[in-house]
């Protein structure tokens, strides 16, 4: 068991490696030379040259990468050429609401759609069952924007219930940091919510068929128990990898949400560094999210050991 | 059609035998041709008929009462819906009935263009992959290192050093796209190569081009063409996505994401500049999921149950 967690998290390295490697070339093949943008309009060529030897950017590719992979591991990021600040202060600064958005959304979205799944498994064919995987069919379809756009008109501008728009800080007490994020995590949980509702069927459907579950419920256990005790437990693997997997569409659906509603956080972040083409924090805000993906996702698999003790490395 | 027959063997010695039963059973007439095809699958057909409509809307968006959709008309700013301009005009006066009509054209394009280039390049990586041992590992860790880049951000990147433009746009989400296909289809050939039939043609002196193209690539077609649909639909959200940041085709072109951009800041005011490309991008991408789903029932009956 020991042995897997240490194989699986070195596992990670290769990956995070290859990352790594994309994302700096991202930057070295970026349009644009820093050299210049730095000496201004008025360099000559050789001061060009001299700032780029400065700055080291005439050496190898490879030299290039190694040293910025020994920076980037010692959690230096840079500087933004917009804005002059380190890349890390400027993340930092901005991950509380992104933080604050995607964990709120990650719980509200498991609470609704797993027992969604479970009852349109267990009602499979009637009506609850169509209706669930309708709403299903349509939270994938329907674009996380369009949703935020038709949430904030009806329950902001119209009932007047949330805030339009922004984002308060927590340390400002929980209720208005609540209030700011209940329409950006219900738009943004939308489409998580039909991914995870729909395997949580899949996989119920699948474990309500097996001999295990007929025998409970001949031995004469409640409907509830026989669900969430016996099938559900059973159905777990499926159901929590998409969970993992899913990330990656919250993280993109974040950078979205966060523009619909204006809130301060990483995926502004990025929106805006992609407008100004400030490489660097494109560079820092892709590599921090793959590294957030990569890492739950180890969590995951670490977890599936506990979930079905089957599963052995 | 009758259930009794006159083979029945003759009873045994001491053993009665039940009357035959009666004839009750209606026989079952099987509709066929497309009508029949087409009740079987609603899903299909909703689905289906709702992006042949959307085609033609896109097909025929010049002779549909549009103008020019670029024409702009200071005048006549962000006048609302009426009889004259049925979607409204946006904040530069143009029309944006027109705009959304064409709109149509980029998002049916990037939609149709992503998914034909993912699975081809997908098809191609994952056949390798799935077929050339000692290039299996290499391929399938840069595959799941792309991964692990959410796609939204990896296509954003991709444009952050591109020049925004529509084949630009299809080419990043294309390869946003791709790992995903490619393991896909990697499981499916890692499933068919111990097929008996395969080892057959091994026996019988086949050469592997042609078992990957006879024997294996007819059977990725299935589950490939179901993929593709999901990432067609996939594609053009995360068009109208890069788009409405900015990050997407120019904003002269009339896309979806582009009129919404341009709604953005006066969306609390004139909600309906948002609305309507909002509304033709959800229902567009509902037809293709839709389809999708009708087809992933329709090729693989066995998985349909479950669903």
């Amino acid at each position: 068991m020991l042995g897997y967690i240490l194989r699986r998290t070195l596992s990670t390295i290769p990956v995070m490696a290859m990352v790594g490697l994309f994302v700096f070339s991202l930057l070295y093949i970026a349009p644009g030379d820093p050299a210049a943008v730095i000496a201004g309009d008025q360099a000559s060529p050789e001061d060009i040259a001299r700032i780029r030897a400065n700055l080291g950017l005439d050496r190898p590719f490879l030299v290039q990468f190694g040293e910025w992979g020994w920076r980037t591991l010692h959690a230096d990021l840079g500087t933004s050429i917009f804005t002059g600040l380190p890349v890390t202060q400027m993340i930092g600064q901005r991950i509380e609401p992104t933080l604050s958005l995607m964990v709120l959304t990650l719980i509200f979205a498991i609470v609704v759609s797993v027992p969604m799944g479970v009852v349109a498994a267990w009602k499979a064919g009637t009506w609850i069952d169509r209706g669930i995987m309708t709403f299903a069919v349509l939270g994938f379809s329907v674009p996380v924007f369009v949703i935020g756009y038709v949430l904030a008109y009806v329950f902001a501008l119209q009932l007047d219930w949330f805030p339009v728009q922004g984002y308060t800080p927590i340390t400002q007490g929980l209720g208005p940091w609540l209030g700011n994020l209940v329409l950006p995590a219900l738009s943004l949980g939308c489409v998580y919510i039909a991914l995870i509702a729909r395997i949580t069927r899949a996989s119920m459907l699948e474990v309500l068929a097996q001999d295990y579950v007929r025998t409970a419920k001949a031995k004469g256990l409640g409907q509830k128990d026989v669900l969430f005790l016996h099938a559900l437990k059973n159905a777990a693997v499926p159901i929590v990898t998409v969970i993992g997997i899913g990330i990656a569409l919250l993280i993109g659906g974040a950078v979205v949400t966060e523009s619909v509603f204006a809130i301060p956080g990483l995926g502004r972040l990025t929106v805006d560094a992609i407008l100004r083409r400030d490489y660097p924090v494109i560079q820092g805000v892709v590599l921090l999210f793959s590294f957030v993906y990569v890492l739950v996702n180890l969590v995951i698999d670490i977890l599936y050991t506990f979930l079905d003790p089957r599963i052995r490395y | 059609m009758s259930l009794a027959s006159d083979h029945r063997p003759a009873a045994p010695e001491g053993l009665a035998i039940a009357p035959a039963l009666p004839d009750i059973l209606k026989a079952i007439k099987p509709r066929t041709g497309v009508t029949g095809f087409l009740r079987r699958h609603p899903t299909i057909a909703v689905g289906g008929g709702l992006l042949l409509l959307l085609i033609l809307v896109a097909g025929l968006a010049p002779y549909l009462g549009t103008v020019d959709p670029s024409a702009l008309s200071p005048a006549r700013r962000t006048r609302p819906p009426s009889a004259l301009y049925w979607f409204g005009t946006d904040m530069l006066g143009r029309d944006i009935y027109s705009r959304v009509l064409y709109g149509t054209r980029v998002s049916l394009l990037v939609g149709f263009a992503v998914a034909i280039l993912a699975s081809i390049g997908g098809l191609a990586i994952g056949l390798v992959a799935g077929y050339v041992r000692w290039a299996d590992s290499i391929i399938m860790r840069m595959m799941d290192s792309l991964m692990s880049i959410p796609p939204i951000l990896l296509a954003v990147s991709l444009m952050a050093i591109t020049r925004g433009s529509v084949g630009n746009v299809i080419l990043a989400i294309t390869i946003a796209e791709i790992p995903r296909v490619s393991r896909l289809v990697r499981g499916v050939v890692l499933s068919l190569r111990e097929q008996p039939y395969v080892d057959g043609a091994v026996a019988a002196g086949t050469r592997t081009p042609m078992i990957i193209l006879r024997h294996i690539l007819p059977n990725t077609l299935a589950p490939m063409t179901v993929q593709a649909t999901y990432i067609c639909g996939s594609a053009m959200i995360v068009e109208a996505i890069l788009s409405f940041i900015g990050a997407g085709v120019p904003p002269n072109v009339p896309s979806w994401g582009n009129i919404m951009a341009e709604g953005r800041a006066l969306w609390q005011v004139k909600p309906f500049i948002v609305f309507f490309p909002a509304a033709f991008l959800s229902v567009t991408v509902l037809a293709v999921n839709l389809l999708g789903d009708g087809l992933r029932d329709m090729l693989d009956p066995r998985q349909a149950k479950g669903h």
